[in-house]
């Protein structure tokens, strides 16, 4: 019997551009990082672990860990709000609900600059919460609020809670409005049949909305290069800063290596629970 | 002064301007097994859910024992409710979905325990209790959710087509255990159904919805012997209609045949109606008050009986005739034979046309 070959034929372009494109790269700074970095800045062919090691020295590895707290910290406040504008729009009636996800989603199709710079605006001393906030009377002194962590925290979330939305509203608009009742019906309360129906079964949109954001902050650059001001470093600016300025090409793998083996391990992770709960056999509920 | 269990009173429901339930008036007594039967979109599901407390009442009210439950939370109702798709907790497996209802109601675990245990083995799911309702059949599922809803022993147990996803063989051994059951936990089961014999077999009483509202209530042999209207009498079993005239005291069928009745019906003379006759009233070559010719054109062979179906000049659909096993054994017409029918007047019911 021949075999078909045209599922082959049809994924090979993406499988070619995935391959040049992502493993290369990927596998050139993996052994770019195991190099000493030349005298000029260029890199010297001999192999060393000093780099790996620099990785974990405690000034590195600080901003490694502030990187997650502030990417841990967006994820999670962005898995609150989407999850609840989520559950919102999935108890709208039917037909409402792709209107109020595409507007839900709007901010996605503008230029993520041009909405940083937007917080920027808001944020700013002379901004509009500034103006705002002395136009309804007060005068005292406001909190510095741009370049500030709370405020890369804030455009991490805006910019990624798109994601959570999606990400929880496909569970919830596919769960069985009965099953809520037959909780009530047996006699728990909305709350005890959120908890213990509602919540399990589309705890999986949490888990990926987190996952998502979490990688997409822990690595990002630019909300902290704007929002954070210029010496508020996350583990992007460093790697950036690496390539770009300290010309230390084999560092900034190295940092990238163990960046990039973080953001794997997590989304192989969030594969696996979401494997496990669509085969139904992830929570045993009790 | 006793209450009636329950008593549903001038119910109305309405979505937008869809009149879904209308003016139902019931009551239901203790221990009664109640069949709600309909056709599809005839109000029975809304009915139950008004009664489960998912929807609320456009007007009229619910009392359970003399108390109004018409403005309680579905948990607050000692009422229980089996969805027509079973809802079972998918994320439970069965103990879990089983003793759902009683940790709800802070019952200490060893208790609730030996309760499940108790129902697991009544229901013949012991052996399943660790599955997920995702390894089970069909017909296992519907235990089990007939399980979690009895576990909580409600004064009334709603069950929407309990039996509706099940095969015709399982379906008429369930319709037994389920009267079973009934018995054994004394509890009042209203149940949905659109299978008319299903509610003939299993009901104590049966209202009959149309459009939203009860068209008549009464128990099975009221329903299938005197049914009130001609959709009912059409609605329940196997019924022929002749077209006929008033005359006086008797009825004037097609080409001068006169059909008699014991019953009579406030019509003025000369007015059209339609004379409605039992399959198994009508008798095979017997001469009756009634008799009439026909042929056979074809018969259906059904085990325990066989239905014949015969042309007459009285209607355009042939007329059936049931005939019993052990009669047609002895004496089976043929098809394209003539054969006489004869019918007494006490079974012919008359209905305005
Ligand atoms: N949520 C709703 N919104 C609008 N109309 C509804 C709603 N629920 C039911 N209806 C309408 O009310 C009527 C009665 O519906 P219901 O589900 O009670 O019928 P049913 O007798 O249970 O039918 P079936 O045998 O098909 O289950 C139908 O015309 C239905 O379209
Ligand atoms: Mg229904």
């Amino acid at each position: 019997m021949k075999t078909d070959r045209r599922p082959l034929v049809l994924i090979s372009p993406a499988l070619l551009w995935l391959f040049g494109l992502m493993v290369v790269p990927c596998l050139l700074i993996l052994v770019v990082a195991f190099f000493r970095r030349g005298v000029y800045g260029g890199i010297e062919y001999t192999w060393t672990l000093e780099n790996i090691a620099l990785v974990f020295d405690p000034l590195y590895f600080g901003i490694f860990m502030k990187s997650a707290a502030i990417a841990g910290l967006a994820a999670g406040i962005a898995c609150v709000l989407g999850y609840a504008a989520a559950y919102a729009i999935a108890s709208m009636p039917r037909r409402h609900q792709p209107m109020l996800l595409f507007f839900a989603v709007l901010p996605f199709w503008s230029n993520y600059l041009v909405r940083s710079y937007a917080w920027i605006v808001l944020l700013n001393r002379e901004g509009l919460i500034a103006n705002l906030a002395r136009w309804i009377g007060f005068d005292g002194e406001l909190p510095k609020m741009l370049y500030t962590e709370p405020a890369v925290v804030i455009g991490l979330i805006y910019n990624y809670l798109p994601f959570v939305i999606l990400s929880c509203y496909a569970p919830l608009s596919r769960l069985n409005p009965e099953i809520a009742e037959a909780s009530r019906d047996l006699g728990a309360s909305a709350w005890t049949t959120f908890r213990r129906i509602t919540l399990p079964r589309t705890v999986v949109g949490i888990a990926t909305g987190f996952v998502f954001v979490f990688v997409l902050s822990i690595g990002n650059f630019v909300t902290p290069a704007l929002l954070g001001g210029g010496q508020f470093q996350m583990i992007g600016n460093l790697v950036y800063a690496q390539f770009l300025t300290a010309n230390d090409w084999p560092f900034g793998a190295a940092l990238s290596m163990v960046l990039i083996i973080i953001m794997l391990g997590l989304l192989l992770l969030q594969a696996v629970i979401t494997e496990r709960a669509s085969g139904g056999k992830a929570y045993t509920d009790g | 002064m006793t209450y009636p269990l329950l008593s549903i009173q001038q119910v109305e429901k309405h979505f937008g301007n869809v009149s879904a339930v209308s003016g139902v008036t019931l009551d239901v007594q203790e221990n009664e097994f109640f069949a709600l039967l309909g056709a599809s979109g005839s109000g029975k599901t809304t009915l139950l859910r008004m009664l489960a407390g998912f929807e609320a009442l456009t007007a009229g009210d619910i009392l359970l024992e003399g108390t109004s439950i018409a403005q309680l939370p579905p948990n607050r109702r000692p009422v229980n409710l089996m969805f027509q798709s079973y809802a079972l907790f998918p994320h439970m497996n069965v103990a879990k979905n089983i003793a759902y209802g009683l940790e709800m109601d802070k019952l200490p675990k060893q208790e609730i325990n030996a309760e499940v245990e108790k129902i697991l083995d009544v229901v013949q799911l012991t052996q399943l209790a660790k599955r997920k309702p995702e390894q089970l059949s069909g017909g296992q599922r519907q235990r089990v959710a007939l399980a979690r809803a009895l576990i909580k022993r409600p004064k009334v147990l709603l069950l929407d087509e309990p039996l509706g996803a099940l095969d015709k063989k399982l379906r008429s051994d369930m319709q037994l255990e389920l009267k079973r059951l009934q018995h054994e936990f004394g509890i009042t089961f209203i149940m949905v159904t659109h299978d008319q014999e299903e509610a003939l077999v299993m009901a104590d009483r049966i209202a009959i919805m149309q459009d939203g509202g009860l068209l008549q209530v009464g128990t099975p042999n009221d329903i299938y012997e005197r049914p009130q209207t001609r959709f009912a009498a059409d609605f329940i079993g196997v019924m022929n209609f002749l077209p006929v005239t008033l005359s006086g005291d008797t009825l004037q069928a097609a080409n001068g045949i006169t059909i008699t009745s014991t019953q009579t019906i406030d019509l003025p003379n000369g007015s059209a109606a339609v004379a409605a006759i039992r399959p198994e009233r009508l008798h095979v070559d017997t001469q009756l008050d009634n008799n009439l010719a026909g042929d056979v054109v074809n018969i259906a062979y059904h085990g325990l009986d066989l239905l014949l179906h015969i042309k007459t000049t009285l209607s355009d659909k042939p007329i059936i005739s049931r005939m019993t096993a052990d009669v047609a054994e002895r004496h089976c017409p043929t098809i394209g034979q003539q054969i006489n029918l004869g019918w007494s007047a006490k079974d012919t019911r008359i209905f305005p046309a």
